[in-house]
């Protein structure tokens, strides 16, 4: 984490002093991107370097369905379990994925390649059921659409 | 001052206030869960709603600041069916198990739940299940089922014991109450605090987990001993009625668990972790036996004994307890002081691991009575003593007195209530009774005097060291 403090200090910057804790958010981010996921020793440098109190970055973390505490496969897919998507047949997605990976959610293939999580709103619902690859959205998803979303990622 | 009604009665408030707290201050009760008055408003239960009259919709109490004139109704049809909808809500998850709940009895959701609302749930949904016996701390463990997430514990360790050890995880009906990942509720010393805060079963006390039934017990007002703050305590120990012959005896009179007494100004609704665990200072054990160089004698023996030593003695020092009660003090003073050099010895120094000092409640003085033993006897304090050199009698009232200390080949008498190496090696050793054994006084640090009443009887063979004084200085022998 110690090599994006100065990139830390520029959105330092932006804020009114005494306001640490607003940055909490952009600096996990960025340090997820950076590493893939957030470490324990990033939540430790964050603490020395904020002065937040460990416990808020946590809360953070772990309120975002998006921040990832351990290391994901190379392809993350992310099912939306919500209600438009459920609507729209998300639970038979979700099981059709665990049955040709042989996975459920939250796990990683043997393989380390997949890793699979079901999550809340990802904020498109008009096009549910919605499932997404890394940064990736695959809208409207069918059976066969996903059959040729995992074949491409396998 | 705005005036304000409620339920149409006119009520002065103070600027700022909000409604909730000018109603309770009136004698209207609102009910809260979240809402603390020490803490601040997090507005997250939703139960203290009130009507505005004019207004069709129920508001929450504690964030409503007065207005001049304002108009609130706090039983309106609108508010009890809020009311009612809030705790069904609020029970949605609650596993209802209070017949298995330490806090049956004075459990503010059991309270409400039969006061305004009164019907079982109405959802046919299956709960959601949780962690049970989830430990946040080697102290407090949570039951996640009966968490309400309310949140007077997390604002307490952020705003008041500010160990930031507690926070809510996840979010939505996946919300989990966590103990943050450093463990830093393990070093917090007035963790137990949250158990008490808490309005439902949710964090339970390790120590008290499954010991009693709350209304077995009764409060008896103590005073906390651990330091100079002096906060007025309260011991839990069984009722009188309850205590029963099928319980081991020590069930029956022992210190179930300690609880602030809220005294405002002293500690106000809080105490330290050393408080909860005065059990551990005064259920010690017990010296029973009066000795004469080590050897068991009678009681009465033992007196005749130490009152030829102190009528004998031509340069006579005592060492008085700072444990002792503002009329044993003044005892000891009316009838031997004259007889005596005092110096005022500290029974108890800071133990390692224990926080000397903070800037909320512990003080470094760890004794709860110096300020009344100097009033009467002057700051001498025993380290910094040099006896006299033709002493010839000691007196050592209490604990902690270093007995390698004291002058080669003097007389020792030794008033004290825990069984000691250092009974056997007084020429007379006197076992006397503790704080939790006699009513008293202590004068804290800051000089204000509290009052402590017995909690149990003492046991048999043991003497308060006020009637003892009495005795070596009488000429005929009260028995014990």
């Amino acid at each position: 984490m110690k090599h994006l403090i100065p990139e830390f200090e520029r959105l330092k910057a932006r804020f009114p002093a005494g306001f640490e804790s607003s940055l909490v958010l952009p600096c996990v981010r960025r340090i997820q991107e950076d590493r893939g996921f957030v470490a324990d020793s990033d939540i430790d440098g964050l603490v020395a370097y904020l002065g937040v109190p460990r416990i808020q970055i946590e809360e953070v973390l772990s309120y975002y369905t998006q921040f990832r505490r351990t290391p994901v496969g190379r392809w993350h897919l992310q099912t939306c379990r919500n209600v438009s998507c459920s609507m729209c047949g998300a639970e038979r997605l979700i099981a059709h994925v665990g049955a040709s990976l042989g996975i459920g959610p939250g796990e990683t293939t043997a393989d380390g390649r997949i890793t699979f999580s079901t999550v809340e709103c990802l904020g498109s619902c008009g096009t549910a059921p919605v499932v997404v690859v890394n940064e990736t959205y695959h809208e409207s998803m069918s059976i066969e659409r996903l059959d040729a979303l995992l074949r491409e990622l396998g | 001052m705005p005036e304000i009604f409620i339920d149409g009665h006119p009520v002065q408030a103070e600027p700022g206030q909000s409604v909730l707290q000018v109603a309770l201050a009136n004698g209207f009760y609102i009910p809260y869960f979240c809402w603390h008055p020490a803490l601040s408003v997090a507005g997250n239960c939703r139960i203290c709603c009130v009507q505005v009259e004019g207004r069709s919709w129920a508001e929450i109490s504690c964030n409503l600041p007065v207005t001049e004139g304002m108009r609130i109704l706090t039983d309106s049809d609108v508010v009890r069916e809020q009311r009612r909808a809030t705790l069904q809500f609020i029970t949605l998850n609650h596993p209802v198990d209070c017949g298995i709940c330490d806090k049956a009895g004075e459990c503010t959701l059991q309270d409400y739940h039969y006061a305004y609302n009164g019907r079982p749930s109405i959802s046919l949904e299956p709960k959601v299940r949780a962690d049970k016996f989830h430990a946040l701390s080697g102290r407090i463990l949570l039951d996640n089922e009966r968490c309400i997430l309310c949140s007077r514990c997390v604002r307490f360790t952020r705003e008041k014991s500010k160990s930031h050890a507690l926070g809510i995880k996840r979010r939505g009906d996946e919300s989990l109450l966590r103990a943050a990942e450093d463990h830093a509720l393990d070093t917090d010393w007035y963790s137990d605090n949250i158990i008490d805060i808490c309005p439902v079963g949710a964090l339970l006390s390790r120590s008290f987990l499954y010991k009693a039934r709350v209304w077995y017990l009764q409060p008896v007002p103590s005073v906390c001993p651990g330091c100079a703050r002096g906060c007025a305590v309260d011991l839990w120990v069984r009722k009188p009625q309850w205590r029963l012959k099928s319980l081991a005896a020590k069930q029956n009179t022992s210190i179930m668990r300690v609880t602030p007494h809220g005294t405002p100004g002293i500690d106000g609704p809080w105490i330290c972790n050393k408080g909860r665990d005065l059990a551990r200072i005064f259920e010690r054990p017990r010296a029973l036996q009066a000795l004469r160089k080590g050897q068991p004698v009678e009681y009465g023996v033992a007196v005749v004994a130490a009152r030829k030593l102190v009528a004998d003695a031509k340069r006579a020092v005592a060492l008085v307890s700072n444990w002792g009660s503002n009329e044993q003090l003044t005892a000891f003073r009316d009838r031997l002081g004259t007889r005596f050099t005092v110096y005022i010895k500290h029974d108890h120094m800071p133990q390692s691991g224990e926080p000397v000092e903070d800037d909320f409640l512990i003080r470094a003085d760890k004794n709860p009575n110096t300020a009344g033993a100097v009033a009467l006897f002057g700051a001498r304090s025993d380290r910094a003593a040099e006896f006299p050199a033709d002493t010839d009698l000691v007196l050592v009232w209490g604990e902690g007195c270093d007995f390698t200390r004291l002058p080669r080949g003097v007389k020792i008498v030794f008033l004290n209530a825990y069984l000691q190496p250092e009974n056997g090696h007084a020429d007379v050793f006197l076992p006397v009774t503790i704080q939790m054994e006699r009513p008293g006084h202590y004068t804290n640090g800051d000089g204000v005097v509290q009052a402590f009443v017995a909690a149990v009887a003492p046991p048999p063979g043991v003497a308060d060291a006020a009637t003892l004084f009495a005795a070596l200085a009488a000429s005929e022998v009260i028995p014990a």
